[in-house]
């Protein structure tokens, strides 16, 4: 009942101020942090996707869906299960880079297939994509060279094949158009 | 298109509730706040609760321009309070005592702020209300500027939704759509922020339109169309054969949906006896036989017996609180439970179920009454049995005593009102004595904060009443610590001669906190002790102009004084200084089962069966 589970869940609400304020106080209020998160718009431009992460007793997680689902701007709510979801996130990360070190840090980006975005006097900016334990062992791994600075984004989400999580009449008809492409 | 100028012709039909045909006034200019004043008129509102302000002005000004072009009885009534919470209360009893949905009109900042308790208790109840703020003009939101407050940010977490309106054109939707928030789906409370320029702005009235709510609107309709499908329905009344001993745990769903008589039939047609929480006393008549009245915490010790006793408990709109499962696991420990509520969230929240339908109160009760056409079981050996129970335990206390007993007055009252009265009440002994000691033949008559148990609802909730039931006998049976929270709201039953009857049952203190302390505590008044307070009541009333005020201390004025009291013509006050050291009962401690009921000194405690320890008639407890 009360073992404590990461969960990664993504909610499309009207996109209206307000409605990130109603979405995390339901956490908020429970005492749950939210871990990670994301917002932006849809292809839909009058519909967001919120995708946040926290870990909590899943009786709560349940009831926090269950609210989330009373929330009068929320639209659609999921609570992805273990590979159900293909998500990813990013990090942009700041590392000191001597001329001694260059070369190791340009191999570790490789390998990580992360990109070098900005090339200073001393230091470079990476960009890794990945989930989150490809972004957590690539910290790891250039923290010996001597991290200045990370920015990370939150996850963003999506069903595995063709399960869909839209809205609207124009988006059941893309999710129509999708099961077609697909099948 | 034309545009003549503002003000609402008075010729026009107001109150056009079909939206289907072109609205007599689409096409009009006129401002944001007269638009929001023909968008009260189409909704039917007619009384408007408020407080003007600054920053709301405008929509005053709106209210007396209207009321000025329209004849007398298309007028809507502005009644004004001592403070915003008074006014949000009364929008609350005018909800809760006929189900359309309450207004309050506050300005921003103060206004706004004031306004939470009541919003609040709202929300927590179910009951449908829109509170209208006005709010420092857009350009301004976010400077700290004189009377704002984070108004959207503040309701967010207590209203069941929030507008800032920031779109002068979207007014009218956005208007129309909280009264359909309001009283849609689950019902609750909606706030409608309206910066003072989006106010004045003047656009074309449209008539018609709401807002859009892709997801809500779904839900909403769905819930609409819900269908008892068979296996459901078989599933039920499987469970409903295989009990021998079923009961009706019946609570302020079965009143939100208007499923009172619903209710009464599904229970008579199938035999099942009821009780009720606090917020569905009336659901069904409490004079009737199968009725086992108020269970939980302060229910009738017949009521958690049975409870006890039961083998199927069938929940209806209600929620397993915890002044009602305060033990989860011991609650109805022998039964089987089904479940029938508005809301997802509230099915196996606290309580496992067997069976549960996510539906209205008043369709599902409709479709499963009709689904077990066929249904035939005999439960009169439990009916006996519950009524042997209720012969058995039924209420009692000290009547030997000297001192005026606060049950006595509400058994007198009782008499005389034979449960045909509206009652609200404030929080604590006195709301529990109403509770138990008062009959209620019809729903939406016991007017209660039930969940926030906010002390000071009673008497704004009662005028709220009076004003929508105007011919009605309307009584706020006060305690004198609840009372005083709102007590400046005795002025207004003056100012506009509202003909409630305020009974204060004073034990001079919080009573219902001294119980606590007494129990648990050993003794200490820390904070609930009023008695050398010289605060003289009668003299309050009659300084607001109440030519009926009177006070009594003696037992043998009781009758006599209550009696003139429910028959005064005008408002009414009525004090009854009683027993201070009485004890509600019976009682179910904090967290613990029915099974440590304590009955008291005068309730009859059911004799220990073999597996029973605990659940005398003091339980241990002192």
């Amino acid at each position: 009942m009360s073992k404590k589970h990461r969960h990664t869940i993504s909610i499309l609400v009207q996109n209206e101020f307000g409605v990130l304020a109603r979405v995390s106080g339901l956490f908020s209020g429970r005492g749950f942090n939210i871990e990670s998160l994301s917002v932006a718009e849809t292809i839909d431009p009058t519909v967001s996707r919120i995708t946040l992460t926290t870990t909590g007793d899943d009786a709560v997680l349940e009831q926090i869906n269950k609210q989330l689902n009373k929330v009068v701007s929320v639209i659609k709510v999921v609570d992805f299960r273990d590979a159900e979801a293909v998500d990813r996130e990013l990090a942009l990360i700041k590392v000191k880079a001597n001329p001694e070190a260059r070369g190791e840090i340009m191999n570790i980006a490789d390998i990580f297939r992360a990109k070098i975005v900005d090339v200073g006097p001393t230091a470079y900016i990476i960009e890794v994509t990945g989930g989150e334990e490809k972004v957590y062992a690539m910290v790891e791994l250039l923290r010996p060279f001597g991290i200045l600075e990370i920015a990370r984004t939150g996850k963003a989400a999506l069903f595995r094949g063709s399960r869909l999580l839209t809205v609207g009449p124009a988006e059941a008809d893309r999710e129509k158009r999708a099961k077609e492409h697909l099948s | 298109m034309s545009k003549s100028k503002s003000a609402p012709a008075s010729h026009l039909g107001v109150a056009t509730a079909d939206t289907a045909a072109k609205h007599p006034l689409a096409g009009t200019t006129m401002s944001g706040s007269d638009m929001i004043m023909q968008v009260l008129a189409d909704e039917g509102v007619e009384v408007l609760f408020g407080y003007s302000g600054g920053a709301i002005l405008p929509t005053y000004d709106a209210v007396f321009r209207y009321n000025a072009a329209h004849p007398a009885d298309q007028e809507i009534r502005l009644i004004v309070p001592a403070s915003e919470q008074g006014s949000g209360f009364m929008a609350a009893g005018y909800a809760r005592s006929t189900g359309k949905v309450g207004v309050s009109m506050v300005t921003s900042g103060p206004g706004a702020t004031n306004s939470v308790t009541p919003v609040r208790d709202c929300q927590a109840d179910s009951i449908p209300m829109i509170l209208l703020c006005g709010q420092v003009p857009r350009a301004a939101i976010g400077t700290d500027a004189f009377q704002e407050a984070p108004v959207f940010n503040i309701f967010a977490s207590c209203a069941k939704h929030v507008f800032l309106v920031t779109d002068e054109t979207k007014i009218e939707e956005t208007m129309r759509s909280a009264f359909e928030l309001a009283r849609s789906g689950r019902p609750g409370p909606v706030v409608v922020d309206l910066p003072k320029d989006v106010q004045i702005a003047e656009g074309t009235f449209k008539g018609t339109g709401l807002l859009e709510f892709r997801g809500y609107d779904e839900r909403v309709e769905a819930m609409a169309d819900q269908k008892l499908d068979e296996k459901r329905a078989a599933a039920f009344f499987e469970l409903l054969s295989k009990s021998a001993r079923p009961l009706i745990y019946a609570g302020g769903g079965v009143i939100n949906s208007d499923g009172a008589q619903e209710l009464r039939h599904f229970a008579e047609r199938f035999g099942v006896p009821v009780v009720t929480t606090l917020m569905g006393i009336g659901a069904v008549d409490t004079t009737q036989d199968l009725s086992l009245r108020m269970l939980g915490m302060h229910g009738m010790a017949y009521a958690n017996y049975s409870v006890e006793d039961c083998d199927f408990l069938i929940a209806i709109g209600s929620r397993f609180d915890d002044r009602v499962a305060g033990q989860v696991n011991e609650f109805a420990p022998n039964a089987r439970i089904a479940h029938l509520d508005i809301d997802a969230s509230e099915i196996s929240k606290v309580k496992a179920v067997d069976w549960s339908w996510v539906c209205d109160a008043k369709r599902g009760l409709a479709q499963l009454t009709k689904s077990g056409a066929k249904f035939k079981k005999d439960f009169s050996k439990w009916q006996d049995h519950a009524r042997e129970l209720k012969k058995k335990h039924a209420l009692n206390y000290n009547r030997g005593a000297k001192m005026i007993q606060a049950e006595f007055v509400l058994e007198q009252l009782n008499e005389i009102t034979k449960g045909e009265a509206i009652v609200a009440t404030g929080v604590g002994q006195h709301q529990m004595w109403a509770a138990q000691y008062l009959d209620f033949v019809n729903p939406r008559t016991f007017l209660t904060s039930g969940s926030m148990g906010t002390m000071g609802f009673g008497l704004p909730a009662a005028i709220g009443a009076q004003l929508a039931n105007p011919g009605k006998l309307v009584i706020d049976v006060d305690g004198d610590g609840s009372i005083r929270m709102n007590l400046g709201e005795l002025e207004t039953l003056t100012n506009y001669g509202i003909p409630v009857k305020v009974l204060l049952i004073n034990n001079l203190g919080d009573g219902m906190v001294r119980q606590w302390q007494d129990l648990f505590y050993e003794n200490r008044y820390s904070g609930t002790d009023k008695t050398l307070h010289k605060k003289d009541f009668v003299k309050a009333c009659e300084a607001d102009g109440f030519e009926f005020s009177r006070r009594i201390s003696k037992a043998d004025e009781v009758r006599a004084a209550l009696e003139e009291f429910v028959t005064f013509e005008g408002p009414a006050f009525l004090e009854v200084m009683v027993d201070l050291h009485e004890h509600v009962y019976p009682m179910v401690g904090p967290g613990a089962g029915y099974k440590q009921m304590i009955t008291g000194p005068y309730i009859p405690a059911r004799d220990l069966g073999k597996d029973d320890k605990g659940g005398g008639s003091t339980g241990g407890m002192f």
